[in-house]
C-alpha cells in the first residue's frame, strides 16, 4: 500500500512536468528539452533556500520563478537569435547543469531536517485528523502513514488546482492567442500578436511548471540531486501520450486531465514493474522505447488498414 | 489612405539567385478605394502585398498608412491597421480551435490581450449573427473545430475575421485562387458585399481577369517588379477582360526579346 501511495504521489508531482511538456510539445509543437535542466533547477533553488530556512512556500515559488527564467532564456535564444528550437533547449539545458551545481555548491543537497511543504502538510494532517506525528491512519480498512496520506492529499489538491488554472488560462484572450500560435503562427501574427513574445511567455510558463514539479519532488523525496533531471522530458512526454490515448479527445480540459492521469498511471506501472524485479538501470531505456512505440504506432496502424478512412486533406 | 513610395526590394542580393522583386514602386491609394493588382507570375504583385503587410523590410522606400509611417513597424504591429486574407485557405484560421474561438481572436485584432475571457455570451451572440449573414449554415456549428470546414467556408470566415474590426486597409492575396469555382464565386460575392458595406480601402491581388474587371475601381498591372499600367477613372471603366489579356500578350511578346535587344530596338526605331 505504501508503495502504491508513494508512486501515486510522485505521479501527481510529475503531472506538473507532464503539463509543462504538454504545453511546449503539444500546444506549441516546440520540442523543448530545457525541461531536463529546469526540473533540477527548481529542485536546486528550493532545496538551497530551504537549507537557509526560507519559508517552504516562498522557496517553492522561487523554484517556479527560476524555471520560468530558464524557459524564457530558451525562448529568447530561439526567437531573437533564430537558433533552432531543439538546439536552444539543448544549450540552456547544458548550461543549467553548471548553474545547478553552483546553486547547490555540491551535487546533492539533503533536506532531512528542514521544514518543507511536505512536513507542513504532515503538520496540517495532524491537526485535521487529530492524530500524533508518525502515527498511521485507517483509510477504508488500510493502514496508511500520516505523512504519506497528508502529502498525497496536498499534492492532489495542488495539482488539481494548477491544472484547473491552466485550463482556465487557455480560455482567456492571452491563452487562446497562445494556442493559436502553436496552431497557425501566420494567422495569429496577422491578428496582431507577437509570436516571439508568446513563445517566450509559453516556454516560461512551461518550464515554470516543470521546475515546480522538481521543487516538490525534492521536498517529497528529501533531497535535490544534480542528476535528477536526466531523461525527464521523455518521462513527461510518455505521460502526455498515455493521457492522450486515455481521453481520446482533442479538448484542452480533457487533455490536461489526461496528462495528470497519464503521469500517475505511468508512475504506478513503473513502480509495479520495479517490484516485479525490473532492473532500475533499464528504466530510461524502457521509457524511451515506450515513447518510440507510442509515436510510431498510430501511423503504423493506419498503414495496416488502408482505405479504412480517407485522410482529410491538410496543407 | 495608403501611400507606397519608392519601395525597392532585392532578394538574395549579390548571389546567382538574386531577384529584384520590387523596383521603385510608388502607389497612392485614397481612402475607400479598391485597387486590384494583376500581373504574371513573379511580377512582384504578391511581394508588394507582403511589403505592405510587413513580412519583410524593404531595402528602400517608405510606407504610410492612415497618416502613420509604418515602414519599420513589425508585421504584428501593422495588424492593428491591416486585415488580411491569404491565398491558402488554411493560412487564415487556427484549425484545431473552434469557429467561435477563431472569430473571438479576430475581434481582438491589434489590441493588447490580457486575462479576460476570450468568449462570453454577448460576443457569442454577435458572432453567431455575423456568421448567419454568410448564409453557409455555420451559425449552429460555432463550437466545431474550424479545421473540419471546407476551403471555401474557411476563406469566408477568414474574410469575416479580417473585416471584423473595420481595418484601415484590407489585403487580399489571390484569396480565391485555391477554391473550386462555386466557392470562389461565393467568396467573391462576400468580398464585394463587405467592402461595399464598410467602404474598406482594399488592395487585392488576383489572377482572374474577370475579377479584375468586375470588382474594384482601379487596376494596376505589374511586371518585373514595376508598375506597368495603372488604369483609373474612364479608362478603367472601359476596360474588358480581353483588353487585359491583350496587355499580357504584349508583355509576353516583349519578354521573348533579350532586354538589351529590346532597348536597342527602342532607341533606333521609336
Amino acid at each position: 500500500m505504501t508503495l502504491l501511495i508513494g508512486a501515486t504521489t510522485i505521479g501527481l508531482i510529475l503531472a506538473l512536468l507532464a503539463m509543462g511538456v504538454y504545453l511546449s510539445f503539444r500546444i506549441f509543437n516546440f520540442p523543448d528539452i530545457t525541461a531536463d535542466g529546469s526540473i533540477t533547477l527548481g529542485a536546486a533553488v528550493t532545496a538551497i533556500l530551504l537549507v537557509h530556512h526560507v519559508s517552504p512556500g516562498l522557496a517553492t515559488l522561487a523554484g517556479f520563478a527560476a524555471g520560468a527564467l530558464a524557459g524564457m532564456t530558451t525562448g529568447i535564444l530561439h526567437t531573437k537569435f533564430k537558433i533552432n528550437g531543439l538546439l536552444s533547449g539543448i544549450l540552456v539545458m547544458t548550461a543549467l547543469y553548471s548553474v545547478n551545481l553552483h546553486v547547490m555548491s555540491k551535487s546533492n543537497v539533503p533536506l532531512l531536517n528542514e521544514a518543507t511543504l511536505v512536513s507542513q502538510a504532515e503538520t496540517l494532517g495532524m491537526t485535521w485528523f487529530q492524530v500524533a506525528a508518525g502515527s498511521d491512519l485507517n483509510v477504508l480498512g488500510w493502514s496508511v502513514g500520516l505523512r504519506d496520506a497528508a502529502t498525497l492529499l496536498a499534492m492532489l489538491l495542488l495539482v488539481g488546482f494548477l491544472g484547473l488554472l491552466l485550463y482556465l488560462f487557455f480560455r482567456t484572450n492571452l491563452g487562446t492567442a497562445m494556442r493559436a500560435t502553436g496552431d497557425n503562427p501566420q494567422m495569429i501574427r496577422a491578428l496582431g500578436v507577437s509570436v516571439d513574445f508568446i513563445i517566450i511567455l509559453g516556454l516560461a510558463l512551461s518550464n515554470g511548471l516543470i521546475a515546480l514539479s522538481g521543487s516538490l519532488l525534492a521536498q517529497y523525496q528529501g533531497f535535490a540531486d544534480v542528476q535528477m533531471g536526466i531523461g525527464m522530458v521523455v518521462w513527461g512526454l510518455a505521460s502526455v501520450i498515455i493521457g492522450e490515448a486515455l481521453v481520446g479527445s482533442s479538448r484542452i480540459g480533457l487533455l490536461i486531465t489526461g496528462a495528470v492521469i497519464g503521469s500517475v498511471l505511468f508512475r504506478l506501472l513503473v513502480a509495479i514493474a520495479l517490484r516485479w524485479g525490473l532492473n532500475p538501470n533499464d528504466l530510461k531505456l524502457i521509457t524511451a522505447g515506450f515513447v518510440f512505440v507510442a509515436l510510431v504506432a498510430p501511423s503504423l496502424l493506419r498503414k495496416l488498414k488502408p482505405a479504412a478512412k480517407p485522410e482529410s486533406s491538410k496543407a | 489612405m495608403l501611400t507606397i513610395s519608392n519601395i525597392t526590394k532585392t532578394f538574395n542580393p549579390g548571389t546567382p539567385n538574386e531577384v529584384r522583386a520590387l523596383r521603385d514602386v510608388s502607389l497612392r491609394l485614397e481612402a475607400g478605394s479598391f485597387l486590384i493588382i494583376i500581373g504574371t507570375n513573379g511580377s512582384g504583385k504578391s511581394t508588394l502585398l507582403n511589403a505592405v503587410a510587413g513580412s519583410f523590410l524593404p531595402d528602400f522606400g517608405t510606407l504610410t498608412l492612415a497618416g502613420q509611417n509604418i515602414t519599420f513597424w513589425t508585421e504584428h504591429r501593422r495588424a492593428k491597421l491591416i486585415g488580411r486574407v491569404f491565398q491558402n485557405p488554411f493560412s487564415g484560421t487556427a484549425p484545431t480551435m473552434s469557429i467561435a474561438e477563431n472569430l473571438a481572436m479576430a475581434a481582438m485584432r491589434g489590441q493588447p490581450r490580457g486575462l479576460g475571457w476570450a468568449l462570453n455570451h454577448k460576443l457569442k451572440a454577435e458572432l453567431r449573427d455575423r456568421i448567419r449573414s454568410l448564409n453557409m449554415g455555420l451559425e449552429n456549428r460555432i463550437d466545431n473545430a474550424i479545421g473540419s470546414l471546407s476551403g471555401g467556408q474557411r476563406q469566408a470566415l477568414t474574410l469575416l475575421m479580417a473585416s471584423w474590426l473595420k481595418p484601415d486597409l484590407l489585403l487580399l492575396d489571390e484569396h480565391t485562387a485555391a477554391l473550386d469555382p462555386k466557392s470562389a464565386d461565393q467568396v467573391i460575392r462576400l468580398t464585394h458585399d463587405i467592402i461595399q458595406r464598410d467602404k474598406l480601402t482594399t488592395l487585392m491581388v488576383t489572377h482572374s481577369m474577370q475579377q479584375a474587371v468586375h470588382l474594384g475601381d482601379r487596376i494596376v498591372m505589374m511586371h518585373r517588379g514595376e508598375v506597368l499600367h495603372d488604369l483609373q477613372g474612364a479608362e478603367r471603366a472601359r476596360v474588358r477582360p480581353e483588353d487585359l489579356l491583350k496587355r499580357f500578350e504584349d508583355v509576353r511578346r516583349r519578354e521573348q526579346l533579350d532586354p538589351t535587344v529590346a532597348e536597342m530596338l527602342q532607341k533606333n526605331y521609336i
